[in-house]
């Protein structure tokens, strides 16, 4: 339903991302890793068309995205940028209700299949309570979940996320993981998430690209992914994979030189 | 549905605040109408409205007071609106005509056009002639949207973003003042007078010519704004986040900084640069509606409106024969009430 290939995007002349390629299946959750710097942001805004690549191109289905107005891709596709900003005295409800301009559009009014979309998204992210909320009066877990929300209630099949569990505790990470993965499961939902907790991305994705100064190292699955070596690699860390349980992706624990003599 | 109750009955006191608001502002014009410097009777007034009465009520209420209050209510709504669209395009809560450049655009077009054709006529001379000061109007508009024009296409050459046309504006709005300054200055004419009186923002001697200029103005600036509403709320996101719901981000972003600049523009061609109304009102009209959003619009024309007349009111009656013009007026209340909302939101 999302691909691109070939995508490079630059930034005055340094190039941000290389020849970037990827493609999403219904339901399917893909985890973009890699260092700070790597290009993860760019390339999930190039998917979005919110940057325009140098070469290469993305494409919603067999549309690609350039030809695409802004409203129709945001009907399709949903993107989350980071650490987003909303105006002051905002409340959840109105956030929320953003999400359906793709919709409604200029003129036509919000109708009782938005209404539902809205009480949906608010729903699936706990805040239905909080509706009436002024955004400011809220924890930064709750803030995250409204924009999610309201990314939610563009109904979407596409779902872009840059860092969604970023400043959250590890029970609103938790919780958002949760989230991402039911919308795959029960509606189908396609999504591609930049994350930085390996662990976390190995364990919830489908397939997972690891990016190194703006170029995909690696694409495939969680497992093969640990049998790389790769990771020590690009992060420049020490460690090794162990496997916690038979089903689960393998875990990644970390080597602190603190320890270091101890272990050896 | 459960939810749907409350909803409606918040809607329907949103209604009630607007029809107050829409109320007041018709109270304005008639109480603006029925005071003034010429002490008439209410029933003189009356009659004079009906088209009765004495040739002198006639001609103090409907060829000087109606078309004075009326080019205040059209100029207080563009100021206002105009206001309100570049404080959320910009994201600046101090965004107004007069910081983006657009007034002085207007004000060096009115000073360098009277200087020119001034010269043109008698040069080296300060003889008292007739000033062609019907073509102020056009003139400053005129001005005011090549100043915005030229702002415009000063941010549009990297990308158009709120920060960087906001600081155009105020470089080139800084420029635009010296020069006008400057020119004046150079002029020194017996005549400066006229053009100071233009300056501070005066409804004095406004005409139902005056009227007839901004009406269209208005009209147009009123019909494309159901255009611009819902963008306006996308608006005041940064401009990933309003692309990523789906808005349509450097056109929309164009074309309401277009609307706010042809609606503060021509009011300041026709009433001189009145400082603060574009700024405050926006400001009230937000406390007011407080989370209602969608109010601040209709609230920001209704407050613009009442805001010049009982301004320029005040200033009639205060001042009597010697008005005070009213750019002076919103000058002075405009400040405490700029810093009352300032501790309110801070």
């Amino acid at each position: 339903m999302l691909s691109c290939s070939g995508l490079s995007v630059r930034y005055g002349r340094r190039e941000a991302l290389s020849d970037f390629g990827l493609s999403l299946a219904r339901g399917e959750i893909r985890a973009l890793i890699g260092p700070n710097g790597s290009g993860k942001s760019t390339a999930l805004q190039a998917l979005a068309g919110l940057i325009g690549p140098v070469a290469g191109s993305a494409s919603i289905g067999d549309r690609p995205v350039a030809s695409m107005s802004r409203r129709e891709i945001a009907r399709h596709l949903a993107f989350l940028p980071q650490q987003p900003v909303a105006p002051d005295e905002m409340t959840v409800e109105q956030l929320v209700r953003q999400g359906r301009f793709s919709h409604v559009g200029l003129f036509r009014s919000y109708g009782p299949r938005d209404e539902e979309a809205i009480r949906w998204a608010l729903e699936s992210t706990g805040l239905a309570d909080f509706a009436d909320r002024g955004l400011r009066e809220l924890s930064g877990g709750e803030r995250q979940r409204a924009w999610i929300s309201a990314a939610l209630a563009q109904e979407a099949k596409i779902l872009l996320l840059d860092e969604p569990t970023s400043f959250l505790d590890i029970g609103y990470q938790i919780e958002v993981l949760d989230l991402v993965h039911r919308l795959s499961r029960n509606r189908g939902v396609g999504i591609v998430m930049a994350i930085h907790d390996l662990n976390q991305a190995m364990s919830i994705c489908d397939r997972i690209s690891l990016l190194e100064k703006g170029r995909v190292v690696f694409d495939g699955q969680a497992r093969a992914l640990a049998e790389s070596g790769l990771i020590e690699k690009v992060f420049r860390v020490e460690g090794r994979f162990v496997q916690l349980s038979p089903e689960t992706p393998p875990h990644f624990d970390v080597h602190l030189s603190r320890w270091r003599a101890i272990r050896s | 549905m459960m939810a749907a109750e409350p909803q409606i009955s918040r809607r329907s006191a949103s209604g009630w605040l607007v029809a107050i608001f829409a109320g007041i502002a018709m109270l304005a014009l008639v109480v603006a109408t029925f005071l003034g410097v010429v002490d008439l009777p209410p029933a003189d007034v009356a009659a004079a409205l009906a088209g009765h009465g004495s040739s002198e009520a006639r001609s103090i209420i409907l060829d000087i007071r109606l078309p004075r209050i009326l080019t205040g209510i059209l100029a207080g709504i563009h100021f206002a609106v105009a206001g309100l669209l570049l404080q959320t395009i910009t994201r600046n809560p101090l965004a107004d005509p007069s910081l983006m450049g657009i007034s002085q655009g207007a004000m060096l077009a009115v000073s360098g056009f009277l200087v020119f054709t001034v010269y043109i006529h008698d040069p080296g001379s300060n003889t008292l002639q007739e000033l062609p000061l019907n073509w102020l109007p056009v003139i400053g508009t005129i001005g005011g949207v090549l100043a915005g024009g030229f702002i415009y296409a000063l941010a549009f050459r990297r990308d158009l973003g709120p920060l960087r046309i906001t600081l155009c504006g105020i470089a080139v709005g800084a420029v635009l003042h010296a020069i006008g300054i400057g020119m004046i200055a150079g002029w020194g004419s017996a005549r400066v007078e006229v053009l100071l009186e233009w300056f501070s923002g005066s409804l004095y001697a406004r005409s139902w010519e005056h009227v007839v200029f901004l009406l269209p103005f208005t009209l147009a600036g009123l019909a494309i704004l159901p255009l611009v509403r819902r963008p306006l709320e996308l608006l005041r996101f940064e401009a990933t986040v309003a692309r990523s719901f789906g808005l349509a981000y450097p056109s929309q972003f164009s074309l309401a900084l277009l609307i706010s600049c042809c609606l503060a523009a021509s009011a300041v061609g026709v009433v001189g640069p009145v400082v603060f109304v574009g700024l405050i009102v926006p400001h009230l009209a937000r406390f007011i509606a407080g989370r209602r959003f969608d109010l601040v619009l209709p609230l920001t024309i209704a407050l613009g409106a009442i805001t010049m007349t009982l301004g320029d009111l005040t200033g009639r009656l205060l001042g009597q024969a010697e008005e005070i013009p009213i750019g002076v007026i919103t000058a002075i209340c405009g400040v405490p009430v700029l810093v009352a909302l300032l501790r309110r939101t801070a």
